[in-house]
Parts: C-alpha cells; structure tokens; sequence
C-alpha cells in the first residue's frame, strides 16, 4: 500500500510544486531587467544611477522605490511597477511604494491591480485623498457604479473644495442615466474649478440631454474656452515624481502648456531650460522663434531660427515662425523669402501661402496675390482670414460678385473678428454699387463693433456708414 | 549600454521562510498546492472549451501571400507606421470575394528596396495586389494573383481603399488613397480596370487616409468623402522622441490637419469638388476612419470621421447639398471626460437592437476605445466603460475594427485590429517593437458587459503582430463573416470563422439591388423581423480603417429560423417588404420586387 500510495505522490508531489512555486507567498521580485541602449545620455545615467543603488541596497525599500520613481517619470510603468512592489515587500506598511504601485497600474489600464493596491495604501492611510480618487476613477473605469459613487461621495464630505470628486460623482450619475443628479454635480464642480474644461463639456451634454439647449450651448462655450484645464492635482507625491523628470521633452511639453496658459515668459524659460539640456531639440528653438517674437524679444527669436536651421535645414515651422517675426518687424524682402522657403519644405503650409499672398499684394501683385489665397483656402478651408484676404483683392480687382462670396464666408461664427468683416462685407457691396446690402452689413458691422467695444473701428464705420446713408450714392 | 542582470534572489541573507516548514506542514502545504493546481486546472479547462478554434488563420494556405513594405530608412517618416488596408469585394460579380491589398513602397524613387531596414522578400512585386478568389470556379477557397491582368497595381506609398460603383454599371470600383497621389479605377467588367483619375477629377495629392462612397443628396450616383490627414512632407519630416530620449515617430500634434475632400458625382463619369460649398471645410482634423450612416434617422446618410488626437468630426446631412459639424454637442467628438483620443478605426451597426446606429472607435494605448451608443436621435453618449470594452481596450491601440455577428446569435459583436504607432516597452530591442494581439469580443446581450474572447478565439489571436486595415465579409460563402487583416510591415492574415462548425445558428446574407441609381444599394438598411426581434443592418463597404468590406448584408439570425418580414429602406427613401425570406441561404432582393410600405405613421 505505501509503495502504491508513493508511485501516486510522486507524480503529485511534481505536479505541486510546480503549482505551489505560482501560488506560494509571494517572493520579493528581482529588480527589472532594463535596456537603455537608444536613451539618451542624461536619462540613461539619472536611471543607471538609481539602478546601482538599488542593487547596491537590495534590501533597501527607499532605493527600489527610487529606482520606480525614475523608471516611471520616463513612462516606463511596467519596470516602474515591478519596482514599487519589491518596495512594498520590503517595506509593507509603506503609503508611499503601495500608491505608486496603484498609480501605475491604474496609468496601464489594470484597475483590478490598481484598485487592489489603492485599497491596501488607503488602509495605511486613509487621509491621502488622491489615492481615493484614483480608486475611485479605477472603479468607475471599471462600471463599478456603487462604490464608485460612494467613494466619490466620500471625498466630497471630507474635501468640499474638490472639484474632481464632484466631477467624478457627475459622471457617474451620468452612467446611470440620472442626468438631473449628475448636472448638479458637474454645476458644483465648475463652480469650484471655473475653468474645468471636462466638466463643462459633460455639463453640456447633460443640459442636452435634460432638452435644455441654451445651457447646453453655454457650457459648450466655457468648455471651448478652457478645454484642456484641469483642477491642480494636489497630489505631492506624483509632483515628485513629475520633479525627476530631467529630458529636454518633457521642459518643451512643460512649456507649451504654460504657453497654452498665457505664461509667455515662464514658458521661454522652460523651453531654455530644455535647450540646456539638450541644444539640439529643435522644436525647442522653433517655440523660442514664435515666444521671442511675441514677447518683442527680436534678437533672441533671430538667435533661436539661425539655430534651429543650422539643426534642421528642413524645418518649414523654423522658416514660418522666422516669417511672421519679420513680418511684424515689416522686414518684408526677407519675410517674403521665409515665406517661400516655408512652402517649398511643405506646399500644404496654408499659414504661409496667405502670408506670402499678403506680402504680393503689397506689392500690387495681385494674380499671384490671390493665387496663394486660393492655396491657404484650398489647405485650410476654414480660414476666415484667408478668405477675407482673397475677397479683399478680388473687390480691389473690381470681382465684386466673387470678392462678395467670400467675404460671405467670414461673417461667422460671431467673434472679436466680425466686425469687421461684415463691415468689409458691407463695403464690397457698397463699392458693387448694391446701396441696401451695404447699409444692412456696414449697419450691422457698427452694432456688432459697438457690442464688443470696438471703438477705434465703430468711428471708420460710423463715418463710411453716414456717408453712405446721406449721399445715396455708391462709394 | 546594457544593465547588468541583478544577482538572484538566492544570495540574498533574508531567509526564506519556507525552509524552516517541517515534513507536516510540507504534507500540508503539498495538499493545499494540490487543491488549488486542480481549480486552475479545471478553470483553463471552462475557459476554452471549444474544440475548434472560432478563426482559423490560413492565407498562405489559400495562397493569399502578401507582406506589406514600409520602405522605412531609419527616419521614422510618418507615413510608414500608419498603413495598410484592405479591400473584399467581388470584382468578378461571380459570386465570391476577391482581395485587394494595399502596399507601400519607398519614398524616395531611387532608393533600392533592398536597402531599407525591412526590406522584401526575394519574388517580391511592388505595388498593391489584386488576389481572385477561385472559390465559385472551383469549389475551394483559393486566391490567384492576377493583379498585373486586372492593371490595379499602382505602385505609391499606399494608405487605403474604397469600393462603390461610381458609374451605376454594377460593377464595383476602386479608389485607392496615397501619401501622395490617389487613384481611382475604374472597374471594365473583363477583369480589368483602367486609371481614370485625371478624367473623374478626384485625385487628391496630400496624404489621404479613409475614403467612403456615399449617395449625400440621394441623386442615385456616389459621391466621395476623402479623409485626409495631415500636412507631413518628406522634406519636413520631423525628428521626435519617446519620453526616454529614444526617436520615435511623432504624434500628429506635430503637423496641421488636412482638410478632408467632398467630391460630387455628376452622374457623366466626373466628380465636381463641393468641400467648401458642402460645409465640410468649417471643420478641420486629421482624418483617419471613416463610417457613413444614418445617425440621426431622418433618411439621408450622414458622415463621421474620426481623427487622431481631435475632435471626431459627426458631419450631419442638412438635406441640400450641404453638412453641419454637430460632434460636440452630440457626444461623439470626445471621451466621455471631454479628452481629445486618438481616433482610427470606426465602425457604424446597431448593437443594442434598438434600431438606430452606435458607434465604435479605436484610440491609442492607454486611451481606451469609445462605445457612442445612440438614443435615436443622432445623440449619443459614452458607455464604453459600462459595456466592459474600456478597461480591456486600454492597453492596446486600435485600427480597424467591426460590428460583426461571429457566431450568428443575432448580437453584433466586436472585432478589433490592434498594433501600436510607439515602441512598447516589453518588446525593446526587438527589431520592430509594435506587435499587439487583435481582439474579438462577444456581445452578452442587453445591457450586458461584452465579454472578450480573445483568449479562446484561436491561435490567430495570439499573434502580435502591427495590425492596421481589416476587412470583413463570407470569404468561403458559409453564411459566416470572415476577416482580412492588412498588418503593417507584416503578412496579411486571413482569418477563417470557423462557428458554424460549433453552433446551429441560422444565418442569411442579402445582396440588394438597386433599381434606379446607387446599383448595390449602398447605405440602404435592412430590418430582419424574427418571432418577437428586430434586426436592423446596413449595406455598406466603408468603416473599419483604410479598408473596404463586402457589400453583402449579413445576418446571424440565432436559433430561430423563421423569418417574418424583411424589410429594406433604399437609398430613394422607398421602403419594401418581403415576407417568404428563408433562412440560411444567399438572397438577392431588387427593388420593386417586394410590396411597398408607406412611410407615414
């Protein structure tokens, strides 16, 4: 009996362990297997260098949680997760290695882990209120409504002035087609964060949704405003995170955001930043052209296009940017040149086919004037300037009919631009000697000039418009 | 520089715990392990227990041989990550489907192909490929290359295709899309096409993406959408870089969006273009997919186009001529938290049975796909997160993808060709570190979370490879819908549905025939009454990503077989009925064949 029952644990036994090795305790992974041959040499020695301490430290959660901040800055999550549950095991009762974990799994997509782990860290900490966002998002990601909402709700308690936690309850509501309650929770988030782009958009959809049309086209308005605004994360823990991060694209990316915000001043400096770090990054150069210029700084935005072509001689975005700053410094020859190098990298460049038709028409070149208002057209047709453009010339051509239709196309949507395009529009018609339509337009242009305050352009039209009214006659 | 390996764990001085087990606790331990190795075991066991697998992957078999080129050189030109598609269509009309595929080639002229990075296969022929299907002639399913006698292989830096009949001669022709010159063929009806760009005025020289064949003003001849993408030149080929300082292809932030193009058909054989005067000029984007449908149920054919990193574009027919952009309010531009995605692939079909059509679109990695189901009305919202496609979708990035009915049940399921556009960060240091599994999904029902089958679906599924364009369509007549996928810098794969073997589900697959005008009815819907349902589907080639489909309705019908009523609403806005359809069958229904219903009421 005991040899039968051997010959049968034999085979058993090897089947065990073979299965006992994937479900035993777990084993504190090895540090993840890295290949930094295409990095470059700044991020290549910043990750080699936590990576030697990480080795050198092996029982050192600090180190290899070090080691996942870096791997993760540079969005190598996968490595960077591996990481931070080494430190957890090294270090079980540690917030911080079991949030990082959760946040990188959550950034993969794998809620079930991410959830898992967030929950661990909230039972180390229940206080850190991004950790219970990022749970909760993970459970409405996953069409977990209850908790989801629950937890949303929670946040909300604790933390009044959290514009994400309504935002997050709106949408859940929204996913259980309650778009009342989910309307007021978007209305409390916007109020909070004024500028909250997504919460102003599902507002809107909301409003649609409740038939109210108006509102709904308001949000939209806000939500066009501010699209990609978001309330400050409050979350110091990825801030260090994010402060690892040492590569040129990551200050270029900073920079256009602070660009995309107004900050002119503080972008240049990111993109500098960017530029010590790596001089090559032309893109960086390219922003410096067009942040310089605007900020008046002519020399600099020179010094940065000489650089930028000397990197890439094949950039039209160099060669543009380098157009419309000598353009604003009426260096009109040279702009003119920029302008055409421009296209002849990219002949789909619209931007630089109405700047170089502007630059002939000032020359009195008309034809070509307006063939290249007709190429920005036919690569942007939404181009209300190009198409102010072109009607322009072909009116000063006397092509009324054709000047007119597309001057037509300007007049909308409703902007700081309309006045005076309907007042173009009305002066077209004027000149076409169609004395109705250019009273209703030029009429029009000077209430919608006086609406905006435009007092500068409301006296040019109230001139033409008192001209036209008393003589009667076509000017 | 390569990082040295880290010691193992075994010179660790921690000491493992389970060293100190004594001969009892090991029993036990033994047990439990034994316990717990049984459930999994039985646990793989339920989760594949299909003895076949439902796809079958067989286009070398079939003689569908085919490797797409990039043509990269090492600077990560734009172009050579995005393509190809794939077109199914029966160019013959005798009864099967044939396959077009689309290739690159290099960019600059001179460039010898064999000194690129990937370069081809000894025997390889530039240019796309026509392949025929000898199935009707032979009774096997086999495909002949006979694109040099058919005259479609136009050597370009190929995107994808569109079919239709143009010229209302039934017969179905080509309009290729290019990173450069587009083309249209005309298809002769003796297995030959010609060129007739020039002569139709439809090219277009920018870098075109998805095109679609649409009746907009319902004159009964096709118009043309183009989407085209964006302003990239080879001379202004950008250097980018993946956050770790490594060059990468860049994003389509990068460059300015291409204005899509509206040709109409003026019936004679030419196309006038009518962006501007059409409204399609108010909006910009760089346009990748391409579906055409009735989104809003008023009759006539509206236009979504998804583009990469905006705003999807919902270009609603105004009923003259002319289009409005209504994405944002409608909820399609977007995530459901108003983030501009990716946008591929999209495909149009009514997968709640609601009777109206929802969209789906495939984004980019850590992205998650958009499920827009529709309330009827031409206003949708975002539920891919209630139906269970977001989280799975998450890791992967989309293209071409379809609502198909695999298994016939009568619920449309899901189909979605993945391979990424950026390194993957496990497949470092492989030569072309892109490859993603496809994914099929199951659709549970009403309300249902959609269940993935990817793992169970065969060894087809496991392949990672960098899919782009898919086709579908019944490639062997079986009454079951199959699948061409086009794969970047890879083989076109053919997979074979193999459910009829595991079920009884019933089928049918309709061809119509227009009377008058749109000769293949294209953008007619069907409605399948069956004891208690209805099943509404399309007749379309577009959607999908850079690729064409069959023209042919399909139906999985379920368990039941009686068929009530079906009903076809034409292009012309005339409905018809017929109601001695049987099931499991081919059926070509022409208009004024069947009885007139009115549309009042």
């Amino acid at each position: 009996m005991w040899k039968r029952l051997s010959l049968l644990f034999l085979p058993l036994l090897a089947f065990a362990c073979s299965t006992f090795g994937a479900q035993g305790p777990s084993s504190v992974p090895e540090l993840p297997w890295l290949t930094l041959d295409n990095f470059s040499p700044g991020i290549r020695e910043q990750i080699d260098e936590a990576y030697s301490f990480a080795r050198s430290h092996a029982e050192d959660a600090v180190a290899s949680g070090r080691l996942g901040m870096v791997l993760q800055t540079y969005g190598l999550l996968q490595q960077a997760a591996v990481c931070y549950r080494r430190a957890m095991q090294l270090e079980p009762n540690s917030f911080q290695w079991a949030y990082y974990w959760g946040a990188v799994e959550a950034d993969q997509g794998h809620c079930d882990t991410a959830a898992s782990t967030l929950r661990l860290a909230l039972r180390i900490d229940p206080t850190y209120f991004p950790a219970k966002l990022r749970l909760a998002n993970c459970l409405l990601a996953s069409a977990v409504w209850d908790a989801s909402e629950r937890l949303f709700a929670e946040i909300a308690e604790q933390h009044p002035d959290n514009a994400d936690a309504y935002y997050g309850l709106g949408r859940v509501r929204a996913a259980r087609r309650d778009p009342a309650g989910a309307s007021e929770a978007y209305r409390k988030a916007t109020e909070l964060f004024p500028d909250y782009g997504a919460a102003h958009y599902a507002l809107a959809l909301t409003y649609r949704t409740l038939g109210k049309a108006d509102q709904a086209e308001e949000q939209l308005r806000l939500y066009e405003k501010n699209k990609i605004a978001v309330p400050p994360s409050g979350d110091p823990l990825l801030a260090e995170v994010r402060a690892l991060n040492h590569s040129a694209t990551y200050q270029v990316q900073y920079g256009a955001e602070l660009e995309r915000q107004g900050k002119l001043e503080e972008s240049a400096a990111a993109h500098e930043k960017a530029i010590e770090i790596d001089p090559n990054l032309v893109q960086a150069h390219i922003n410096l052209i067009e942040l310089y210029g605007r900020l008046g700084r002519f020399q600099k935005a020179e010094e940065h296009y000489k650089a930028a072509v000397r990197i890439d001689s094949g950039s039209a975005e160099s060669y543009y940017n380098y157009g419309v700053l000598l353009l604003s410094a009426e260096e009109y020859a040279r702009a003119e040149e920029a302008f055409r190098k421009t296209i002849e990298i990219n002949p789909f460049h619209a931007g630089a086919h109405n700047n170089l038709g502007y630059l002939l028409e000032r020359q009195g070149n008309f034809p070509e004037a307006e063939t290249e208002y007709r190429k920005a057209i036919e690569n942007k047709p939404g181009d209300r300037q190009a198409h102010f453009n072109l009607g322009r010339i072909l009116v000063n051509q006397k092509k009324f009919q054709e000047g007119i239709q597309e001057l037509r196309k300007t007049i909308e949507p409703e902007d700081e631009n309309t006045p005076r395009y309907v007042y173009a529009l009305g002066a077209a018609f004027a000149r076409a000697g169609d004395r109705q339509n250019a009273l209703r337009y030029i009429r029009q242009a000077r209430d919608v000039a006086a609406a905006r305050g435009q007092s500068t352009l409301l006296v040019s039209i109230e001139r033409d418009l008192h001209t036209l009214e008393a003589s009667g006659t076509p000017q | 520089m390569k990082m040295r390996k880290p010691r193992s764990q075994s010179t660790l001085p921690r000491t493992n715990p389970q060293s100190s087990f004594g001969r009892r606790d090991f029993l036990r331990l033994l047990l439990s392990g034994l316990a717990e190795g049984a459930s999994e075991l039985s646990k793989a066991t339920f989760g594949n227990p299909l003895p076949v697998p439902l796809f079958r992957e067989v286009a070398e078999e079939v003689g569908l041989k085919f490797h797409h080129f990039t043509g990269a050189i090492g600077e990560f030109y734009m172009p050579e990550i995005m393509g190809a598609g794939v077109a199914l269509f029966d160019y013959d009309n005798d009864g099967d489907l044939d396959v077009y595929l689309i290739q690159g080639t290099t960019f600059d002229p001179a460039q010898d192909p064999r000194r690129t990075k990937f370069p081809p296969a000894t025997g390889w022929k530039p240019g796309n490929r026509l392949f025929k299907n000898l199935l009707s002639e032979t009774g096997k399913l086999q495909f002949v290359d006979v694109t040099e006698k058919a005259g479609v292989g136009h050597i370009g830096y190929g995107m994808g295709v569109a079919v239709g009949d143009y010229d209302n001669d039934g017969l179905q022709d080509l309009y290729v899309t290019n990173f450069g010159h587009n083309v249209l063929y005309h298809n002769n009806g003796d297995g030959t096409f010609t060129d007739v760009t020039a002569k139709a005025g439809v090219d277009d020289a920018r870098w075109s993406a998805s095109a679609a064949w649409v009746d907009y003003d319902r004159d009964g001849h096709l118009d043309l959408f183009v989407a085209n993408y964006l302003d990239f030149t080879v001379k202004g080929n950008k250097r980018c870089f993946a956050p770790t300082g490594e060059r990468d292809y860049c994003t389509p932030k990068m460059y300015q969006p291409a204005p899509a193009r509206l040709f109409h058909n003026r019936g004679d054989g030419t196309f006038e273009e009518v962006t501007e005067a059409a409204g399609i000029g108010a909006a910009l984007g760089p346009g990748l997919g391409v579906v055409c449908a009735d989104f809003n149920g008023d009759g006539w054919p509206d236009i979504y186009v998804a583009n990469d990193g905006a705003a999807a574009h919902l270009w609603i027919n105004q009923r003259n001529g002319t289009f409005k952009e209504t994405s944002l309010l409608a909820g399609t531009a977007y995530s459901a938290d108003g983030l501009p995605q990716a946008g591929m692939g999209v495909t149009a079909g009514d997968f709640d049975g609601d009777g109206d059509e929802d969209i789906f679109k495939t984004n980019l990695t850590n992205e998650g796909a958009n499920l827009y189901v529709n309330d009827g009305r031409g206003k949708f919202y975002d539920a891919s997160a209630e139906f269970g496609l977001l989280l799975p979708t998450f890791p992967y990035t989309g293209f071409g993808t379809e609502w198909i009915d695999y298994d016939n049940d009568s619920r449309l399921d899901l189909f979605i060709a993945n391979g990424a556009v950026n390194r993957i960060e496990s497949l470092r240091g492989k030569p072309y570190p892109f490859g993603q599994p496809n994914q099929l999904f199951h659709n549970e029902g009403e309300g249902k979370k959609f269940r993935e089958m990817t793992s169970v679906a065969g060894p087809a599924f496991a392949l990672t490879e960098v899919s782009r364009g898919a086709a579908f369509g019944d490639i062997d007549n079986d009454g079951a819908i199959d699948i061409v996928v086009a794969n970047n810098n890879g083989p076109a794969r053919l997979l074979l549905n193999q459910s009829r073997s595991l079920n009884r589900n019933h089928w049918l697959l309709v061809r119509l025939e227009a009377s008058h005008g749109n000769r293949f009815a294209m953008g007619a819907t069907i409605e399948v009454r069956l004891r208690g349902r209805k099943l509404l589907r399309r007749a379309h080639t577009d959607s999908s990503y850079l690729s064409a489909n069959d023209i042919r309705v399909h139906f999985g019908l379920g368990e039941d077989a009686k068929i009530e009523e079906l009903m076809v609403k034409w292009p012309d806005g005339k409905h018809e009925s017929w109601d001695k359809i049987q099931a499991d069958r081919f059926v070509t229904i022409r208009q004024g064949s069947g009885k007139a219903v009115s549309t009042q009421g």
